[in-house]
């Protein structure tokens, strides 16, 4: 009971660290029709950020806030430089250009930060754990990093629902090509979502990087199972992402209790399953 | 379509043929064993290219198949012997051919990106078995400690321990694997397949079934990349789990996006030139302190050939043919056919299809006899699409009966109809833009015949041939068969769609809108194309120019918010009552004058 309630949180916890990476990329598909494979490079610059930052301030969530504004502009530069060339381009020239990519981030990391696997403390006021419900110990971090990504999840959700932008993201999550007709700067709502992808793998990463630590090759399993959360909720879907990722989560978080041979495979299975069911994904348009 | 290679390109690939005769004279064991990778790598993209480049599936798991043949020889080697090339290499290619078959039965159904993305996981799903299992060493991967050879009768022939026997047995093999698809893609079934990647809706309303065809691409692939796994198990006699993964399936796509996708050759030059940039970047004297981090230097190149070359490097040996000359005939319809056919005949009986609470067609019962000109109008939102989209299987009908003269065709699929003899044309021209004029209907002409296991022409040429002829004269496009869709006039574009119902041997047409767009002049010819179409076919006509309709249909049939309303000779219709109040309405008057 205890195993299962701990694995509960855990893939919780552990899903909406991927939602954080996958509503980034879902919207990038959805709305600007890239595939981008580099995405889980932003979740490794992410994790290295928190490593710099957290040595430079002591504290993670201090990293955080200096690391939000840095990762928007970074993603922001990458589409002016890369991005903004392929929204032209077939799938095949995508797939291309972001592989390149994630070979020019993982070597630009190993230049700077070297092969070595580092970790990220723990801020002193979160280092214990909590007693849930009488029976089983929490870490409180791995709490605070959940409440962050419902906050961050909800700061989202308030953005796509409430202000002009996020008409746009709507409206173009419902149909791209009306987008480009009725007039709206594409151009500054693409960059707009690619840094918030962006900026929201990073997040993902930074929060990440003192339960997980740091590693090279982070983001490469971070992008494949967002790709899976993605095709299971469906392209473009944010809800999808949400559902998907938590599943995801679920499923990952048992799977490596009761099944540790197959784990991995299970998350594959499961996406295969929800393309058998709903070829278009949970909330995709099929 | 592809085509031959033209001169130049047959020359360059000679002289890097002969320059890989030359390789073991002049190169040491470094560089045999560094060419001969590329050779096998080449091997595997060619087969990969011809999944992406010929039938349009861009799979990102290709390395699954790769993995799957390399992990056979290890399964079939003896310990301390040298396992049998003859038996080893078969087996790996059947091995990953069977299991191409199955999942690819199941990845076959999606498409796009969800194609990509189901290739990608099954290549994951494979990658963690072989990763976290115990088999065959896990992670650590294993090796095969005696290379295979090729023995007859115990009599050793080949022995692949000798890199340079190896070394020609795979460039022989690359030789024959490229030959082997480009005469593939250029067979009916490989036709097929091209025009699958253009546009996969139009080939099914044929008569083919698709998904077939791209099962049998997928295996084929699967198999190929097969052997080109086994040979590379047997380059370094190691395998590891990473030949599965997305790594090893991203690298071939690079190679065949570096070359030139759905060349066939453009791949064996992008795995040269990928193997010999990352080689020099990771060994070269000149790079000198960066050859540490040559994935810098590679990644920064690939991102520079993309927005460089977009069609690769296939893309520097291009040669446009000249336009074709333009020209025009008068189309002849079936007025030179030797003796008249009869067309089929359509009945509908109760068809009805609702979308949720929106009933489009609803109840409509209808005969239409063989050989006349049918009209169906009605005002925007009638159901009329709907009804001929249930008519030709694109939807399935929600009730009702659907029957082509004696045989029940309701709820069929899409290409089952059209093998009955069904053929339709779509609203907005829905053609293969990149083919020429000729080619179209050549393809069309295949689903006359459209087993997947066809490779020659063989007996069917001639008829197809004639067919061609046949649909070319009528159309009036004769003059242009040699000019590719795309610079047809838009008039041309529609006479091109009915050429290609007729070399598909449909005996009943159904037209959706083939005057729209049409000036008055082209209208006239097309209408009395029409006309001149009934003596060997049926013609179901869906129009919105009036004039021409009542002009050119023996009977119409009149829809309003999905029901029948009227059926019956033009003349008839003209003077219905119902029809004048309840559609005609505010041209009502204008049509009885």
């Amino acid at each position: 009971m205890d195993l299962v309630l701990t694995q509960i949180f855990n893939g919780l916890q552990y899903g909406l660290l991927l939602f954080l990476a996958a509503s980034g990329l879902t919207l990038i598909l959805g709305i600007m029709g890239v595939i981008n494979l580099s995405h889980g490079s932003f979740y490794m610059l992410g994790a290295y950020l928190s490593l710099t930052l957290t040595s430079l301030t002591g504290d993670i969530f201090l990293s955080l806030a200096l690391g939000i504004p840095i990762a928007f502009a970074f993603g922001a530069a990458i589409e002016w430089l890369f991005i903004r060339h392929l929204y032209e381009r077939d799938h095949l020239q995508q797939v291309l250009l972001t592989f390149g990519l994630i070979l020019v981030f993982n070597e630009v990391q190993r230049i700077l930060w070297g092969t070595f696997p580092h970790s990220v403390p723990i801020p002193s006021y979160l280092s214990g754990s909590v007693k849930l419900f009488g029976l089983m110990s929490y870490p409180n971090y791995r709490i605070a990093v959940a409440g962050l990504c419902v906050a961050l999840a909800l700061a989202m959700m308030f953005v796509i629902q409430r202000t002009k932008i996020g008409r746009m993201i709507r409206a173009g999550e419902s149909n791209r090509e009306m987008v480009e007709v009725l007039g709206i700067d594409t151009r500054l709502l693409f960059r707009f979502v690619f840094a918030a992808g962006v900026t929201l793998a990073a997040a993902g990463g930074i929060i990440a990087a003192p339960i997980e630590s740091v590693y090279p090759g982070i983001g490469e399993s971070v992008l494949i199972t967002s790709l899976v959360v993605v095709v299971i909720g469906g392209i473009g879907s944010v809800r999808g992402a949400f559902v998907g990722a938590l599943l995801i989560g679920l499923a990952d978080a048992f799977g490596k209790v009761f099944l540790p041979e197959f784990a991995t495979g299970l998350v594959y299975a499961l996406m295969a399953a929800v393309l058998v069911a709903r070829p278009g994904g949970l909330f995709g348009r099929a | 379509m592809l085509r031959r290679p033209s001169a130049l390109v047959a020359i360059v690939l000679t002289a890097l043929v002969v320059a890989a005769l030359l390789v073991p004279f002049v190169g040491g064991s470094y560089a045999i064993k560094f060419t001969t990778r590329v050779l096998v790598l080449a091997i595997f993209v060619i087969s990969l290219d011809f999944l992406i480049g010929i039938t349009g599936l861009v799979s990102f798991g290709h390395a699954m198949f790769f993995g799957l043949g390399a992990y056979s020889l290890y399964f079939i080697s003896p310990q301390a012997e040298a396992a049998n090339a003859l038996v080893a290499f078969p087996a790996a290619i059947l091995g990953a051919g069977v299991a191409a078959a199955i999942i690819g039965a199941f990845c076959v159904l999606t498409r796009g990106f969800y194609f990509i993305m189901v290739t990608l996981a099954f290549g994951q799903m494979l990658f963690s078995l072989f990763y976290t299992s115990r088999i065959a060493g896990g992670s650590d991967g294993a090796y095969i400690n005696v290379k295979p050879e090729v023995a007859l009768f115990g009599v050793t022939i080949l022995d692949f321990d000798r890199r340079t026997a190896f070394y020609y047995f795979c460039l022989a093999a690359l030789v024959l694997v490229y030959l082997g698809a480009l005469g593939l893609a250029r067979t009916p079934f490989g036709r097929v397949l091209q025009a699958i990647r253009r546009n996969e809706q139009r080939v099914g309303a044929l008569g083919v079934n698709t998904y077939t065809h791209k099962l049998l691409s997928f295996v084929l692939a699967g198999a190929i990349a097969g052997f080109a796994g086994v040979l590379f198990a047997t380059i370094d006699g190691y395998v590891t789990p990473d030949l599965f993964g997305w790594r090893q399936s991203g690298v071939a796509i690079m190679m065949v996006v570096l070359g030139g996708v759905g060349t066939l050759f453009g791949p064996i030059l992008g795995a040269l030139l990928y193997s010999a940039i990352e080689e020099v970047l990771k060994t070269g004297s000149w790079v000198g302190p960066i050859a540490n981090h040559w994935s810098l230097g590679l990644g920064l190149i690939l991102i520079a050939a993309v927005l460089a070359w977009p069609r690769g490097v296939a893309g520097l040996f291009e040669t446009h043919a000249p336009p074709a000359p333009p020209g025009r005939d008068q189309p002849s319809g079936d007025l030179q056919a030797e003796r008249p056919q009869r067309g089929k005949a359509l009945a509908v009986e109760g068809l009805t299809r609702a979308f949720g609470g929106l009933v489009a067609v609803n109840d409509v019962s209808l005969k239409l006899a063989p050989n006349l000109v049918h009209g169906v109008i009605g005002p925007n939102g009638a159901g009329k699409t709907t009804f001929i989209n249930v008519l030709t299987g694109a939807l399935k009908p929600t009730a009702g009966r659907i029957r082509l003269d004696d045989e029940d065709i309701s709820g069929r699929t899409p290409y089952a109809i059209a093998r009955c003899g069904l053929g339709r044309s779509y609203q907005r021209t829905n053609i293969f833009l990149p083919f020429t004029v000729r080619e179209n209907c050549l393809i069309a002409a295949h689903a006359r015949h459209p087993s997947p296991f066809r490779l020659r022409a063989g007996k069917f040429a001639r008829e197809e041939e004639h067919e061609i002829v046949h649909a070319l004269a009528a159309t009036g496009l004769s003059a242009r068969a040699d000019a590719r869709a795309s610079h047809l006039s838009h008039g041309e574009q529609r006479q091109l769609e009915i050429a290609m119902l007729l070399a598909s041997g449909a005996r009943l047409l159904i037209l959706d809108e083939p005057l729209g767009g049409m000036g008055a002049e082209e209208t006239g010819r097309v209408t009395a194309l029409l006309r001149a179409l009934s003596v060997n076919h049926t013609v179901v006509l869906i129009e919105h120019d009036m004039d021409a309709i009542f002009a050119a249909a023996d009977t119409l049939t009149v829809l309003v918010e999905g029901k029948l309303l009227a059926h019956g000779k033009p003349e008839d219709i003209r003077r219905d009552p119902a029809v004048r109040e309840a559609y005609l309405g505010r041209w009502g008057q204008e049509i009885v004058r």
